[in-house]
């Protein structure tokens, strides 16, 4: 047997815990590999408690470590970091907590989090650098202008109060899920080292999807015109760029093309 | 390949616990090492403690996830950002272990066993070539501690090493508590692994804590034991002085615990250097 061969059986066997040991191997060989195959799962439960440690707290101990481990089952690891190992997990915890869907997006917002914790370095746009990248604009180029986000900035979709959830859990008080009134999205970013959030209403998030998505800045005043109508569009198109310089989400301009 | 100058120095592991220690004082330590991984990142926090805790004391990259070992090669992401880390860091020398992590598809995120086959030293040794030439520097590698060793085996571990070094130029990590904790589990004599090895290669020492049982676990979650600490005392006469470090992974204690093990340490490597004068 290849090396090759015999690494793809000892990773089978470790990912498998019901797969027969290979033919030849003893009782000797069985007792060192259990101590693989358990270092494999308690790390990388570990590590995704680390990663979901406020979700581990909502739902209970026991109940995280499951999933967790089920998660694994069917998402084992490939990256080099640990920091992936978690990926998904998302999506995992809203299959098997079908009846809590707030247990979802509480892990997205820890996941988020911690990309962000690492995300790239970056200076933020601020008022007066908005106001000096944008002193030579015509009329015209500010629908054509482009909003760069800053790196590790991340928006999701919820339907519950996440953040009084996230605050009850971290002060260990009883933690209690509140349905929002209306849809709303979490808004994760960057200040400084320190990785924050803030609940959305459903029109900021859909604008600020659409320049995630790669809209330009008119093309998100049209979305707003749709929605909530001309003049209060243009009011709340100022007020939302206002309020992105000033949290720091905003990365750079780009600026419209240049015109022959 | 460049040579690597042994540095003849004690330090610790940075862990989280210990970062403010690290920032804010001056901690009684020659150099730090750092799991490499855990700042192979954009940005942020990470980057930054390690950025200012190298302007104070020189730094040693210790990775565990280049599976030297892999039949299929190395990842080249991997090595890019590793490369980007120790160019930014400029790193004592960059070290990982003699194992292997993953296979094309899954990553086991463990440091698992090599079998020491003719096949396997030379997969070992094109991706330690590959890797130094990538990150244009000599690397070291640590002997592992082991569960099970193979039907398959063609030499001992220390002449796997040996060999090993010999043909990539690679230095050695010398983990104490690995030769301790393998021979229990796999009934070899750990002096004579010690003295079969190439003494000149070696650069750094691990000391570590184990799990005792049927089979000794590599935990790293507890004081250095009498065993480890005389195996040490012999591996100094033998290396000379090269860097010491106490690691400590899980179950990390107050600093003046792990600093007043460093001083054993010290005290153990200054009495080896006595006898070797003499």
């Amino acid at each position: 047997m290849t090396l090759a061969a015999q690494q793809a059986e000892f990773m089978a066997h470790v990912l498998d815990e019901d797969r027969a040991l290979p033919a030849g191997w003893t009782a000797r060989h069985a007792a060192g590999f259990d101590i693989y195959r358990n270092n494999y799962r308690s790390s990388l439960v570990e590590a995704m408690r680390s990663t979901y440690e406020r979700t581990a707290g909502y739902v209970g101990e026991d109940a995280f470590r499951q999933a967790a481990a089920h998660h694994l089952i069917g998402n084992p690891p490939n990256s080099w970091t640990l920091d992936r190992v978690g990926d998904g997990f998302p999506g995992t915890a809203r299959e098997l907590f079908t009846g809590d869907p707030e247990v979802a997006e509480l892990a997205w917002l820890e996941a988020a989090m911690h990309e962000a914790f690492v995300a790239a370095d970056t200076v933020p746009l601020d008022a007066q650098g908005f106001a000096a990248a944008t002193s030579g604009f015509a009329e015209d180029d500010w629908s054509a202008i482009a909003l760069r986000l800053t790196p590790g900035t991340m928006l999701h979709p919820v339907s519950h109060d996440i953040p009084a959830l996230w605050q009850a859990i971290g002060a260990d008080e009883d933690a209690q899920p509140l349905r929002l009134d209306a849809p709303g999205y979490l808004l994760v970013w960057r200040e400084g080292l320190k990785p924050v959030f803030r609940l959305i209403d459903e029109t900021e998030g859909l604008a600020l999807s659409a320049m995630l998505g790669g809209a330009g800045y008119g093309e998100m005043c049209a979305m707003l015109v749709d929605r909530i109508g001309e003049e209060a569009a243009i009011a709340q198109a100022g007020a939302l760029l206002g309020r992105w310089l000033h949290d720091g989400v905003i990365a750079s301009i780009n600026p419209p093309a240049a015109t022959e | 390949m460049s040579s690597i100058t042994p540095f003849d120095g004690f330090g610790l592991g940075l862990r989280r616990t210990h970062y403010a220690d690290f920032l804010e004082g001056e901690v009684p330590v020659d150099f730090i090492e750092v799991i490499s991984e855990n700042f192979m990142v954009e940005g942020g926090n990470p980057l930054r403690v390690l950025t200012q805790v190298r302007e104070k004391m020189p730094v040693i990259l210790h990775g565990v996830s280049m599976s030297i070992g892999s039949a299929h090669g190395l990842d080249e992401d991997y090595l890019r950002r590793l490369k980007a880390l120790a160019d930014r860091i400029e790193p004592l020398w960059v070290s990982d272990h003699l194992c292997w992590t993953r296979t094309s598809a899954h990553n086991s995120h463990d440091l698992l066993p090599l079998p020491y086959t003719e096949e396997a030293l030379e997969v070992v040794c094109a991706n330690i070539m590959n890797a130094q030439d990538t990150l244009g520097r000599a690397m070291l590698f640590e002997n592992p501690s082991s569960y099970l060793a193979f039907p398959e085996d063609e030499m001992r571990e220390w002449e796997f090493i040996a060999e090993m070094a010999r043909r990539t130029g690679c230095y050695l990590l010398l983990d104490v508590n690995n030769i301790y904790v393998s021979a229990h589990n796999h009934g070899f004599d750990a002096r004579e692994y010690l003295r079969a090895l190439p003494h000149d290669r070696v650069r750094q020492i691990h000391l570590a804590g184990h799990t005792d049982g049927p089979i000794k676990i590599d935990t790293h979650d507890q004081p250095v034991c009498d065993g480890v600490w005389q195996l040490y005392d012999e591996a100094m006469e033998l290396v000379g002085p090269v860097a010491t470090m106490i690691e400590r992974d899980d179950g990390i204690p107050p600093l003046p615990e792990l600093l007043a093990e460093l001083g054993q340490a010290r005290e153990l490597a200054a009495s080896a250097r006595g006898r070797i004068a003499a």
